[in-house]
């Protein structure tokens, strides 16, 4: 090895070792990488139930552990996201091609930047106050998806947010097409309004959350929406439970869910299960909705995720199930980029194309 | 070893439980409940079977609909058609007539201002399918046919349910055409209930305005007034009953009050708690 990369392996090392220090409980990502290291999600993310801007400390893992090569760069520090004490800021970009096969109609294969967005955050106080925005600002113009402030207890156990948030319910999934996130109506696309109380423990993390229930959109009753989510973290493996009630003008909206992970080696598995019951639909449905997924890190900088999802979008009425399964290849090549390639096959009731849908992508993803 | 295996055997268990369809139509529903044929054309009725059930509804339903918009079966007219667009105030979401100025197509096209194209993060909806939503907004959006079984006319109020911000339309539908020339002063009045401060919407003045989205069915929305609503708690009433009381083209009276008579006065109450 170099001497100028050992001095810079050091440091980057050294680094990693005192945030990781100054942050005891707070570090993750998609949630098999926080499953992968034994840590949470907030260790590595500024949200306490994870997505959106990283922090510092995961900022630095990200262009150390993740990458199969880091490109070091000498005379110029670490990016942390930290412009100054009191500002930080991120990003993600993701660009597809895509190749999409649904049964008895034309392919369509087609380039398309799936989402740019930017992260800031404004530290008031040190580890107190905290304002935070997330805007997608592409494709077409800006969307605001989060912005609140948050409140720290003096020991990090206790946090209070207000604003728009992503609602804690389960897996917090890059992919807001998986059955579990669609279906329950919980993902990046539908940050709702409201208040957020948070616990963390060394082993444990808790959220309740009470917002409007309109998924962003205006409050049109008097009904509110109150979600939970409590995990229980260890080393190498973590179990929780979630659940939501939407009080709405339109029907009442019931979830409960248990979700799970274990690392085997280089394996890691999420699962996930959901039981919904909804009243907006002319006769109430119960729906399923479920999630198993294994992450293979085979080799540094080298994800395999295999995934095996289901939907039973009415369990009264037989035969209309759904599944959908997905092979990613994802590559971390060098640091801030990550290069994905995978197929997800749907298989549904024969009767309607959509459902039996093959999707071939690639995807370049920055990160920052 | 033995979490490897049950968790492979897990995977496998969950393989092969799609349905067979037996029974059901294309949106997975008994037949003895489906509507709008097996092919999808250019009617609203077969849009939303083909396009907004299967498609949309996953998300854009009940009280969560990202932004309010419901395209549940019988509501997606009235919350499409003529009706201003939350990203883009300046568009309706389905212009009759005029697919290109319609922000649907452009979502769905992918060319509009804000946010992602539909079906966010799934793939685009074929050619053909835009090709046919194109057409039914260009031969006018005209609205599925209506279930008139009730002798005398209803109204539902599409929006808000019990609060909305200051921008908003109060949108309210009948089940059939209304008498669009009994839709003005003195048949609907708006009533600010925390200042008792009754007035009459009049059309053309410098004070909320009348719109007349849709004629079959008729849909009737009230815009606020420049700068919004005010704060405060409303009752939207619209006449049921003589001497002046609106009416469908039978001069039938609405039943208001949803006794099942003709008659009866129809009243929306509602807060403005947002301001934008």
């Amino acid at each position: 090895m170099r001497r100028s990369a050992f001095a810079a392996y050091l440091g980057v090392t050294a680094m990693l070792a005192v945030v990781v220090l100054s942050v005891p409980s707070e570090v993750a990502a998609e949630p098999y990488f926080a499953a992968r290291e034994g840590m949470k999600c907030v260790a590595c993310h500024v949200s306490p139930s994870g997505g959106g801007m990283r922090n510092q400390f995961g900022n630095i893992w990200a262009q150390t552990m993740l990458p199969a090569r880091r490109i070091e760069v000498e005379d110029v520090p670490m990016w942390t996201g930290a412009l100054s004490p009191y500002l930080a800021v991120g990003g993600n970009l993701r660009a597809n091609g895509s190749y999409v096969d649904i049964p008895d109609e034309d392919t369509q294969s087609e380039f398309d930047v799936e989402e740019m967005r930017v992260y800031g955050a404004v530290t008031l106080i040190h580890e107190r106050l905290l304002l935070y925005v997330d805007e997608r600002i592409a494709p077409g113009g800006s969307v605001n998806l989060e912005a609140y402030a948050r409140f720290s207890s003096a020991d990090q156990r206790w946090h209070v947010r207000a604003g728009q948030i992503y609602l804690p319910y389960g897996w917090r999934l890059e992919d807001d097409n998986a059955f579990i996130r669609q279906v329950t109506g919980i993902g990046f696309a539908t940050p709702d309004r409201g208040i957020e109380i948070g616990l963390e423990t060394n082993e444990w993390s808790a959220q309740l959350a009470l917002t409007n229930g309109t998924g962003g959109g205006s409050e049109i009753d008097d009904g509110k929406q109150v979600s939970l989510r409590a995990e229980h973290i260890r080393a190498l493996w973590r179990i929780g439970a979630s659940a939501s009630y939407n009080d709405a003008e339109a029907g009442a909206r019931h979830m409960q869910g248990a979700f799970a992970a274990v690392r085997t080696g280089p394996i890691v598995w999420l699962a996930e299960a959901d039981y919904i019951t909804d009243d907006s639909f002319p006769a109430r449905r119960h729906m399923w909705a479920g999630l198993i997924e294994a992450n293979w890190n085979y080799k540094k900088g080298h994800n395999l995720k295999l995934t095996a999802e289901y939907f039973d979008p009415d369990d009264d009425i037989d035969e209309d199930e759904q599944n959908r399964y997905s092979l990613v290849w994802e590559y971390f090549p060098v640091q801030f980029l990550q290069l994905r390639a995978g197929a997800r096959i749907y298989d549904g009731i024969p009767q309607n194309a959509f459902q039996n849908r093959k999707i071939y992508f690639v995807q370049a993803h920055g990160y920052f | 070893m033995q979490k490897r295996v049950t968790a492979c055997l897990a995977c496998i268990a969950l393989s092969g439980c799609a349905g067979s369809g037996e029974g059901l139509d294309a949106n997975g529903r008994p037949l003895e409940e489906s509507e709008g044929g097996d092919v999808l054309t250019a009617n609203l009725a077969s849009i939303q079977t083909h396009v907004f059930t299967p498609m949309c509804t996953n998300c854009h339903s009940g009280a969560a609909a990202p932004l309010g918009l419901r395209l549940d079966e019988g509501v997606s007219y009235a919350m499409l058609v003529n009706a201003p667009s939350v990203e883009a105030p300046a568009l309706l979401r389905v212009a009759p007539g005029d697919p290109d100025a319609s922000y649907l197509i452009h979502k769905l096209e992918g060319t509009a201002q804000v946010g992602g194209r539909m079906p966010l993060n799934g793939p685009a909806l074929p050619a053909e399918t835009i090709a046919v939503i194109r057409q039914w907004i260009a031969e006018g959006a005209q609205a599925p046919s209506q279930d008139a079984s009730s002798s005398v006319p209803s109204l539902t109020a599409v929006w808000p349910m019990q609060r909305m911000s200051s921008h908003e339309h109060i949108v309210v539908v009948a089940d059939r055409e209304l008498d669009a020339t009994l839709l003005a002063a003195g048949t609907i009045t708006l009533r600010k209930t925390d200042e008792a401060a009754e007035r009459a919407l009049v059309q053309g003045l410098d004070l909320p305005r009348i719109e007349l989205r849709s004629q079959l069915p008729t849909v009737v929305a009230i815009a606020p007034p420049d700068g919004g609503w005010a704060r405060g708690a409303y009752e939207l009433r619209i006449s049921g009953n003589a001497p002046l009381a609106v009416a469908d083209l039978n001069s039938r009276a609405i039943d208001g009050d949803g006794d099942g008579i003709a008659g009866g006065d129809f009243v929306l109450t509602f807060k403005v708690e947002e301001t934008r």
